[in-house]
């Protein structure tokens, strides 16, 4: 037991080491962490798209289609900017991209509606970014809804009904709207969480694969490691190398998990306590499943830069938060659990933007530690492979040059 | 020619060595097919969303068989109190629900207002959105069904009833994505992004190899000591592969996939081309300014990282903090993005796209005056070791 931990000691002190004298490493595992959280809090600190230019045509002027346009302009999300006489020219503005939507007013607005019919509005959007269709509809639909209320009412008083009849007759059934958890549907509230546990995720998985390929490179590093932990009792250098970066993502997490998103105003309803008992099996697998990539796959030292980076995207849509998982194809959503960053990521934001507790992500957390005690068996096995297979080539060179050296001096 | 035998040297390599372009190329692929297969239905279908019964009527039960035959969303499960649906909502099993509270049909047949609730999880953006625009659609169909009902019982006309119920409505046109197919406004520019990502990094990394297997100076000597045809020559055979690739991806979307396409194909072809190009120059650049191989791959990395946001195909680049909407214009996929909008989505010609061809032209600059840093690290370093040459000679002597 105490030589046991003795090795962990040993194994730690020789990863922090390595790590803080490595000047890629440190960039990865320190200024990305701190760098990318707050360039995108600030990216995204304007959560919604914020009077966006309209343009108006207006064919049929009255009173009607001005008390339109008047509660247009008066929506946060658009701005009427443009009045134009015809469609075209309109149509011209907005492919100069100086108006986002056009709303359109046919020449029978005012008359549909005076004859108690129907009335009709073009909407044209631009879906370059839907974020331009998800203002003029939300812009949109609020004018429609009050709109509606106050032509209806004026009908039914023309029909000769009561208001209270009327108030009825217009609405059977009440309506009420709760949007939970992200009550603005702002962009940041919904992509910050999901970004912070995806750049813990890649920058420590990046890490741990340098550094992986470092030691391939390097031959010393190898040498660092005393020879009886080189084979048979591997598992003291995984929990050895794995408590180093423990240590260093602990503080970490708690200022871009915690700290953070309290600063930028980002949904916060988990406490602190469930975060961290919830990252722990989440680090913990990500630490493996970089070791088992890192030894499997990487030989050199800048490989893993220029492969996996990219890949962030794909993780991204991975983790379910865009296209859900239900809706997912089944292959892909088996592929997803490969990555710790799929439960890792859900688990976070139920807990952080929906306010649960460890119960509630009870998947995700069986998950996390499946996944932890599964790539930890492959970080053994494959580190035990390797340090086998570079032990015998060692060997291998040394009988050659035994062999070399007896020939030459007979 | 000094191009020619660095092209040479450097096809060689390819040849030799294919690793990399194999594995990055195998990535776009990937991620094309990843992207391609996730987002075929166009909008996420059958989103699970519920309802709480709590007044277990022939009405309440009815709203939920309406409910499943929403298109996009099936009910997955009825609760009968609010805590269940909102833990079953925390957990992410449902998106929305409706509340239906006990005693809403007695307050119907009492000619009153029946009072629902319907609660969305919007911390899911689109399946949030979605969900909520179906789930309320449906609500306002319910109600304008009950209205109708009654106009009927009164003799009123169909056309008169629509008059009444529905005064204005929206003919929504939505210019450049008639489906609102999501994988069209996705893919058009994130696989060009990832395929520009790439590049950025390849170049960045080759560059850095010679560094690091310190063959730098052995590659300038066949350009004949020009560095700037030492770089063209070493990208070159990247550039045709990343433009082939992306042109390629293009095809497919625009003419396969049927994403609409307005404009001319060969605005788009030059457009791709200098997407390509623009980035490599930006990774050249930072490979030859940074002498440490890995702050090289660690500098581009952080670059490049931030090129899917500052494209402004997901949140507008308009609404962000006015320092970013400046920072955007050093990323060779924002300009690439603007002309894809102008071309794909609206038709418009060269006299809108120009400014936006001599922007990605631009950045043609940074390769010679990386090229430039590069030659006088290389003067400098020779000068270093001459000095120290002659500083070791005496003591030699």
């Amino acid at each position: 037991m105490i030589n046991t931990l003795k090795d962990i000691w040993m194994v730690l002190s020789i990863e922090v080491r390595r790590v803080f004298s490595d000047r890629m490493v440190l960039l990865i595992f320190f200024l990305a962490p701190l760098l990318y959280p707050l360039i995108f809090c600030f990216i995204y600190h304007n959560e919604n798209v914020e009077n966006m230019s309209v343009a108006i045509v207006d064919e049929s002027p009255s009173e009607d289609s001005r008390r339109f346009i008047y509660k247009l302009n008066s929506t946060p999300e658009l701005s009427v900017d443009f009045r134009c006489n015809t469609l075209d020219e309109a149509k011209r503005l907005m492919r100069d991209h100086k108006a986002r939507a056009i709303f359109y007013f046919p020449k029978d607005y005012s008359s549909k509606l005076a004859s108690l019919q129907t009335a009709r509005i073009v909407v044209f959007s631009d879906m370059s970014s839907f974020y331009f269709y998800k203002a003029a509809l939300t812009g949109g639909n609020s004018v429609l809804i009050d709109e509606m209320h106050t032509i209806e009412l004026q009908r039914y008083e023309q029909a000769g009904l009561s208001p209270t009849e009327a108030s009825i007759q217009m609405q059977p059934v009440i309506f009420e709207n709760v949007t939970s958890f992200n009550p603005s549907g702002g962009y940041g509230s919904f992509f910050l969480p999901v970004l912070l546990i995806l750049v813990i995720h890649q920058t420590l998985f990046l890490g741990i694969c340098i550094l992986c390929g470092d030691a391939n490179e390097n031959r010393h590093a190898m040498i660092l490691i005393p020879p009886h932990l080189r084979t048979k009792s591997v598992h003291r250098v995984i929990f050895g190398r794995s408590l180093c970066y423990l240590i260093i993502y602990t503080p970490l997490c708690i200022l871009d998990l915690w700290f953070i998103p309290r600063w930028f105003g980002l949904p916060q309803l988990g406490n602190l306590y469930t975060i961290l008992g919830f990252l722990l099996p989440f680090i913990l697998a990500v630490i493996f499943f970089g070791m088992t990539i890192g030894n499997l796959m990487v030989r050199q030292k800048i490989t893993p830069m220029l492969c996996f980076v990219f890949f962030s995207v794909v993780l991204f849509f991975l983790t379910g938060m865009v296209w859900p998982q239900s809706s997912m194809p089944r292959f892909w959503l088996f592929f997803s659990y490969l990555f710790p960053s799929t439960p890792g990521v859900q688990g976070f934001v139920k807990i952080a933007s929906m306010g649960g507790n460890l119960e509630i992500v009870r998947h995700e957390y069986m998950t996390l530690w499946f996944q932890a005690a599964t790539y930890f068996v492959t970080a053994c096995v494959v580190t035990y492979w390797k340090n086998n297979k570079r032990h015998r080539r060692s060997q291998q060179i040394h009988r050659q040059h035994q062999r070399i050296t007896a020939m030459t001096n007979r | 020619m000094g191009i020619r035998r660095v092209l040479q040297r450097e096809l060689r390599r390819i040849v030799h060595e294919p690793r990399y372009l194999v594995i990055l190329t195998a990535g776009i692929v990937f991620t094309f097919v990843f992207f391609a297969s996730m987002t075929k239905e166009g909008q996420p279908k059958r989103l699970p969303v519920a309802v709480v019964d709590m007044d277990g009527s022939y009405l309440s039960r009815r709203i939920c068989h309406e409910l499943d035959a929403t298109p996009g969303v099936h009910v997955s499960a009825v609760y009968n109190n609010h805590t269940e649906a909102r833990k079953a909502m925390q957990r992410g099993e449902i998106f929305a629900f409706y509340e239906i509270p006990s005693g809403t049909y007695n307050t119907l047949l009492q000619f009153r207002a029946p009072h629902f609730v319907l609660y969305v999880n919007s911390a899911y953006m689109l399946a949030g959105t979605l969900s909520y625009k179906q789930l309320a659609t449906m609500g306002m169909l319910a109600g304008a069904a009950v209205q109708r009902e009654v106009y009927r019982k009164k003799g009123y006309t169909e056309e008169q009833i629509m008059g009444l119920i529905q005064p204005v409505e929206y003919d929504t046109r939505t210019i450049g994505n008639p489906w609102i197919n999501y994988g069209n406004y996705l893919m058009t520019t994130l696989i060009p992004a990832v395929i520009a990502f790439i590049a950025v990094m390849h170049t960045a990394y080759i560059i850095a190899r010679e560094r690091q297997k310190k063959t730098l100076r052995s590659w300038l000597r066949k350009a004949g000591g020009n560095v700037l045809k030492a770089l063209i020559g070493k990208l070159l055979p990247y550039t045709c592969w990343y433009i082939l690739l992306c042109l390629t991806a293009n095809l497919i979307m625009f003419g396969f996939m049927g994403f609409p396409m307005e404009g001319s194909w060969m605005l788009m072809t030059v457009n791709t081309i200098l997407l390509i190009v623009a980035s490599q120059c930006v990774g050249a650049f930072i490979a030859c300014c940074i002498p440490d191989p890995p702050l090289t791959m660690g500098i581009s990395a952080i670059y490049s990282a931030m090129s899917f946001s500052l494209s402004g195909f997901s949140f507008p680049v308009e609404s962000m903090p006015t320092f970013f909407t400046s920072f955007s214009w050093l990323y060779p996929i924002r300009h690439y993005f603007l002309n894809y909008s102008d071309i794909a989505i609206f038709g418009n010609g060269f006299l809108h796209c120009w400014p936006r061809f001599c922007a990605l032209l631009a950045f043609g600059i940074l390769p010679i005056a990386g090229s430039m840093m590069l030659a006088w690290q290389m003067r400098q370093q020779q000068a270093d070791s001459t000095d120290s040459t002659q500083q070791r000679r005496p003591q030699a002597l």
